[in-house]
Parts: C-alpha cells; structure tokens; sequence
C-alpha cells in the first residue's frame, strides 16, 4: 500500500518536473500569428546637410611613424623625406662610479630602424641616408632641408639586396636585416655607420640628425617605426681614461625628434568633404534623423552613401580606413568624438566607386538617445599614418551629395490576436 | 481507534503538505491548460474547466462535479471544505505539411477551494485556465531588401495565459432543485517576442518583445435538477464580455468573447456505476474572423467504489479557432482512476486523456497525464 501511494507521488512530482517544448516550424499563414515583422526601408536623400570639413588635427610630428615616399603622379611627385636627431651623451662619458672620461670621438655606430609598412612588390628598394642640421625641429619644412638632402648623403643601403643575402647579413657592409613578422612584413633593419657617416662631435653633445629618401624601381612608399619601435643608435666610442684612449659601448640612444618632410602640400580645402591626408583632415556631417525613424522600434541597419569627388589618392599600396564616429557636441571642427561607437571602411586609392559605410550601430544610438547631436565625424582610423586622402561631395551637390539608407522595423503588433 | 485517528490525520496532514507543494511550486504564468497550433492564430486555446475526476470520464461529469468550474449548481451539496488542484503534462505531435513536429508542457490548469457557508449555500473561489496562449512558432523564409533577396529566421513566441478567477455561490432551493451563479475575472498576461536573423548579418537581428496584459468579465448561472433517485440533469449559461489586451497601458486589441450554454444528465442505477453525458454551445465567432461557434459533447462512466473507482470517456466537438471556413474538430478518449486516503480527507486521481485535433491541413495527436490532488480537512 506504501509502495503504491510513493508510486502515485512520484507520478505527481514526475509530471510537476517535466521540461517544456513547444517550439514548432511555422507554416503560415494558417498556423502563424496574425502580426508579423514589418521591415522598412528608405533613402534619405535630403536628410544630410550643414556639412565641412577641417584640417589640422593630427601633425607630422605628431604621427606615431614616419613615411617615407617617392611616387611620381600625372602632375608632380609625392616625396617624403623622414627626418629625426639623436641628442648624444654629451662631452664626457661615465667610466665609472668616480670616473669620467672625454669622449674623443666614434670609431663606428649601428643605427637599427623598424619599417612597419612597405609595399612588398616594389623592387630593389633602396634607403639613401643624409646627414642633416641638428636643429631640425617641428618647424622643419620640406625646402628647408632640400640642401642636405642634395649634397650630405652619408649612406645607401639596399634592402632587397640585403634580403637576399645568406643570412640576411651583407658581410663587407655589416648591414643586416630580420624580418621579424610574417604577416606584417616588418623589417628591422640594422645598419653599420663608419666614423665618416657617424660623426660625434662633443661640441655638438654627440647630436646627429639625418634624414631619408626612399627610391625603388617603382613606387616606394614605406613607414618607419617610432616609440618602441623607433630608431636606435649604438656608438662605439673612443673615451680618454687618465691619458689613455679606451673604447666604449655606451646604451644605445633613440631619437628625441622624429618627423617626416613632403612635398606637395595638401591641396587646401575646398567645398568638399576631405577625410584623411597629412596633417589629417575630418568632415562633419549634420543629419536631420526623421521621427518616424527614431520613434520606431529598431534600426537594423544604417548605410551611409558618399560620392567621391575626385579619386583617393596617396601611396597606391596603401589602401586606408576611414571611420564614421558621432560627437558628444556639436562645435563645429573641435566637436568632442564619441568614441564608443564607430564603423569603418576601407578606401583603396585611386578609386572612385561610391564607398559606402555601415552606420547601424550609430543611428541605434541615436534613435536609443534623443539628446545626442545627430551628427557624423569620418575621419581616418590611423591620422596622419597615411597620405591616403579622399574627398567627398559635399549636400550642396544635389546630384552626388551624402545620402543614408535606413532599414528598419516597425512596432510589432504585440496583443493583436 | 485514538492511534488510527492520529494515522489518518497524519495522511491527510502530509496529502494536503504535498498538495500544497504542487500548488506552489509553479509560477503563475504557467497556469494554463493544454496549447494547440490552432490557437494561434486565434485568441489562444480555451482551457478545460473540469476536474482530473471530469476529464478521466471526457467530460461527462463536469456539469455535476462540485469541484469542476464549469457549473455552480453541484456546489450546493459539497458538503465539507474541499481543496484541488490539477496538474497535467502533455506530449503533442503536430504533424502538418508533411512533417510532425513532437511539443511537451507541462501545465496546472486548475486549483479552487469550496466549502458550506450556511445549511443550504456553500461558495466557492478559484482559478482555471479561460485561454493558455503559450507557443513558439520559429519561420524559415525570405524578402527582398535593398534589391537582394534576403533570408532570415524567425522566432515568434507568446508564453502565458488568461486565468479564469471565479467566485461562485450556490445553494439548495429544494430537496430536488439547486441553483448556482458566479462571477468571473478574466486575468493574465504573456510575454511576447518576436525575433529574426538575418543569414546577411549586416542585418541586425531585430528583437521585440512586450509584455501583454488581458482583462475581462463574465458572469454564469447554473440549476441542477433532482428528476428522480440516480438521475439528475443539469442546465447551465455563461456571458463573457470582452478580453481586452493592454501593451504598456495602451489597448492594443478588444476581443468579443463567447456567450456558452450547456447540459447534461446524470444517471446512477446503483451505488458501483455512474453514467453521464453533456453537451455545450459556445459562440467563439464573437472573437471576429477565424473564430468559429463551437459544440461539444462527451459521455462517460464511473464504475466502483468512490474509494477507488474507474473511468473511462469519451468526447467530441469543435475547435474555435481554425483557418479556413470550417472549424477543426476534435476527439478524445480518457482513461482514469482515483485513490481516497485519510478517511476520505485526501484523493489523488490521475487520468490518461488521447485526443486528437483535426482541421487546414494540420493534425495534433496529444496525450495528457493528469494528476488531481484534492484535500478535505
């Protein structure tokens, strides 16, 4: 009788514990809900306005690299020259704990430089070493240093050459190379300076500045680490040590100012929208977001539609990101970036196709957020890491102006039966 | 005599502690009774108001069960505070455009306590299950957007139900003749989403959901008739007004609920055998297009002991909600039994019900284990 009335329990608690399931294939429309999701889609044609652009905001100097080019164009050539200065130790190097001695000069030095970015199809390309004043500074210009760059060069080196020698190693120079990631390409580039290409003079502290052409058998362009992967200059030095000349290894130095010179100029601005270049250009674009869009349920996607006005133009193997953010406020060219949310897309140079980019997660934020400007800032995702810069149509082209395509849902008819 | 009445107490202490646990242990939204495909497109599926005792014999017993709110009329000889509850889990095969898809729930579709106020009213106060609205309906299909045929996948799910919360009175007019009437709240809500992926996930998958509230009114009446020793009848009405859904205190739809009328005859020619019938007529169509009036019947029998009896029924009738111009309908047969404890203070009866739905194409073959626990302190 117990083993029964358990028996029935279990039943009870069996049935209490059961999993439900009641996901099923629709076939509909008969055994469908009577709502069903309304998508919508629409082109706003006339929804972006007040827009500009301004330039300015990253600098040369500024730019975590250095660009180095030499690409000839239709009308002129781009050349960029990176130029640095190494402050030295000084007139007299530590010896030891109550020791110093005069440095007399450098038997030799090894300069090691990290190059980030190179076109891996551009042959024979070579690096040209110009012994430059050690006054270069921010205010450097580009025909301010053409003289050294004309008659002070110090050393050649040949990467290709290099890359191709047993070992990556050239024997009678002392050069050598690593190629320190596959993916990248990376090279670091480790060069041997003679006492005639190294000079350090004590009057100067031991300062040296130098500068660099690129040249190839096509279009060169290349980037140069800075920071911690910037240049690094190792003296071996010649110190007097109580009358006696002795020979030093001192920690090697990096650069205290590195930059890169070019020519030409960016064009000014005009009426356009010009999103990249050096120093790094930004557009602002206002859009009027209807109500009924923001009022709705959900965007589930947002297309931002730009004609370029002429074709993209920088170094042809660098293609570029640009990047669409929304501000916190709207002031104009010094708007503060929201930089939360943000989507790209990349810009081959010379193109001209319209490009187009996907702004679904900055209209959410909109049409989630009724105080935030409605406002879109493109710019380069790497500013001033590129010469890539496009420009855009601006609204007053009423045949190519910006346009935003929205899909989206509307409010599904919960409760209808 | 003193130890057995501790030991019979003690039973009906720990069946009423274990029917207390079935009571409690499920939230409210799943309150609701067994779904069918065919509500869906409709206002849901209407429950069952009938005990495990009512369903085991198809529903014959109904109109004559206290315990069953169906009917109010049978309160009348109660006699003693009585508890219930039901439990029930049913495995659906939906089988439709050739293929069958196999659904499980599990549901607590009914609970009520009745008891004797005076001599000749007793009351009673309860819930059911007026419309289980709990499915989940996932769609592969396809659009054009932007110029490109899209696919996508949707998910549309409603979990929860309206409870039928009744008040019911009911008293002997005479040795032969007992009249009911109750009043009943219409209550509940869902939780609704609707949901699609994109295979494209520039796309963003678009996610709503809502919580959607129901309210509405009805009243019924009921008369039970004595025509002579083992053979009563009963008659019964009912009117609901509307159910009204509300999303964040907007109304979103208005809904005319059915007006129903029904009876049926009891007959017992000896104390071992019980035989009844009913019939019913609901007017679904009120809840506008795809809605159909409905009528039912069932016949059934109890054979036994009420210590330990035997059921069996069988029943027949429409479904209310269906595409087409026809309503689907729908069979059923029902097997059952019950076990008195306690002296009689505690019954638990369990039920095998196998019914199937017909109608558009569709066939739903479902069988449902119930499980009645009812306790008289």
């Amino acid at each position: 009788m117990t083993g029964r009335r358990l028996a029935l329990i279990g039943v009870a608690l069996l049935v209490a514990a059961c999993v439900e399931r009641l996901t099923a294939p629709g076939q509909c429309p008969d055994f469908c809900p009577s709502g069903q999701i309304t998508i919508v889609d629409t082109l706003l044609t006339s929804s972006i306005n007040r827009d500009s652009s301004y330039r300015g905001y990253v600098l040369a100097p500024e730019a975590t690299l250095m660009l180095a080019a030499h690409i000839p164009g239709a009308t002129d050539t781009l050349d960029s020259r990176p130029i640095f200065r190494i402050n030295g130790y000084g007139g007299r190097l530590v010896l030891s704990a109550t020791d110093t001695g005069a440095i007399l000069g450098a038997d030799s030095a090894r300069l090691k430089l990290v190059v980030l970015r190179r076109d891996t199809a551009t042959h024979n390309l070579r690096l040209q070493f110009y012994r430059l004043p050690i006054t270069i500074d921010t205010s450097t210009t580009f025909g301010s240093v053409a003289g050294p760059f004309t008659d002070s060069l110090v050393r050649t080196v040949n990467i290709d050459t290099l890359l191709a020698q047993p070992g990556r190693k050239d024997p009678v120079t002392g050069d050598s190379v690593v190629s320190d990631d596959t993916v990248s390409h990376q090279l670091v580039v480790s060069l041997k300076l003679d006492s005639a290409a190294a000079r350090y003079v004590p009057t100067d502290s031991g300062t040296v500045a130098y500068g660099i052409r690129v040249a190839a058998d096509s279009l060169a362009s290349l980037a140069i680490g800075e920071g911690t992967l910037g240049l690094a200059l190792q003296w071996y030095l010649r110190v007097d040590s109580l009358g006696t000349t002795v020979a030093r290894t001192p920690v090697s130095l990096g650069a205290r100012f590195a930059s890169f010179v070019f020519a030409p100029s960016p064009a000014p601005l005009d009426s356009t929208l010009a999103v990249g270049g050096v120093p790094s250009a930004r557009s602002l674009l206002r859009v009027a977001f209807p109500k009924f869009i923001s009022d709705s349920s959900q965007i589930i996607r947002g297309t931002l539609f730009l004609v370029p006005a002429v074709a993209a133009r920088g170094a042809p193997a660098d293609s570029f990101v640009i990047e669409a953010r929304t501000v916190f406020a709207d002031f104009g060219g010094k708007s503060p970036i929201d930089t939360r949310l943000g989507d790209t897309t990349v810009i081959h140079v010379g193109a001209t196709d319209t490009v187009k980019i996907e702004v679904t997660n900055l209209l959410q934020l909109w049409a989630a957020d009724s105080t935030h400007p409605r406002v879109f800032v493109l710019r380069p995702q790497a500013e001033a890491q590129f010469f890539g810069e496009i420009r855009f149509y601006p609204s007053l082209a009423a045949a190519f102006r910006p346009t935003l395509q929205v899909t989206f849902v509307r409010r599904f008819p919960f409760g209808v039966p | 005599m003193i130890q057995a009445d501790r030991r019979t107490g003690g039973r009906a202490v720990g069946t009423a502690v274990l029917a207390a646990m079935l009571l409690t242990a499920s939230p409210p939204d799943r309150l609701a009774a067994q779904d069918s495909q065919f509500g869906i497109r409709g206002l849901g599926t209407p429950g069952r108001w009938e005990s495990v005792r009512s369903r085991s014999t198809g529903g014959a017993f109904a109109p004559f069960d206290p315990l069953s709110p169906l009917t109010e009329a049978p309160l009348a000889d109660i006699g003693q505070l009585t508890a219930t509850a039901v439990g029930g889990t049913s495995h659906r095969d939906v089988a439709v455009g050739g293929t069958t898809t196999a659904l499980r729930a599990t549901r607590f579709p009914l609970m009520g306590v009745a008891g004797p106020v005076r001599p000749r009213l007793a009351v009673a106060a309860g819930f059911t299950t007026y419309l289980d609205k709990s499915w989940d309906v996932t769609l592969r299909d396809s659009s054009l957007l932007r110029g490109v045929l899209q696919r996508y996948t949707d998910a549309i799910t409603s979990d929860g139900s309206v409870a039928d919360v009744r008040f019911a009175a009911a008293g002997r007019v005479s040795r032969r003749l007992a009249i009911g009437a109750a009043l009943h709240v219409l209550a509940g809500s869902t939780r609704e989403t609707a949901e699609r992926r994109f295979d494209d996930t520039t796309f963003h998958t678009v996610q709503q959901s809502a919580e959607v509230r129901y309210d509405g009114l009805g009243v019924s009446g009921s008369v039970l008739l004595g025509l002579a020793p083992g053979l009563s009848i009963v008659g019964w009405a009912r009117s609901d007004n509307r159910l009204r859904a509300t999303v964040a205190d907007t109304t979103s739809a208005m809904t005319d609920l059915p007006r129903m009328a029904g009876g049926g005859v009891l007959f017992a020619p000896s104390p071992g055998a019980r035989f009844a019938a009913s019939a019913a007529w609901r007017s679904w169509s009120n809840a506008g297009a795809g809605a159909f009036d409905t009528w039912s019947w069932s016949a059934g029998a109890e054979f036994g002991s009420r210590r330990m009896p035997i059921r069996l029924g069988a029943r027949g009738g429409q479904f209310p909600f269906g595409p087409g111009t026809k309503a689907p309908t729908e069979a059923a047969g029902s097997i059952g039994t019950g076990r008195a404890f306690a002296q009689g203070r505690a019954l638990i009866d369990v039920g095998l019900e196998r019914l199937e739905r017909r109608g558009g194409g569709l066939t739903e073959r479902v069988w449902t284990v119930l499980v009645g626990l009812t306790v008289r302190p």
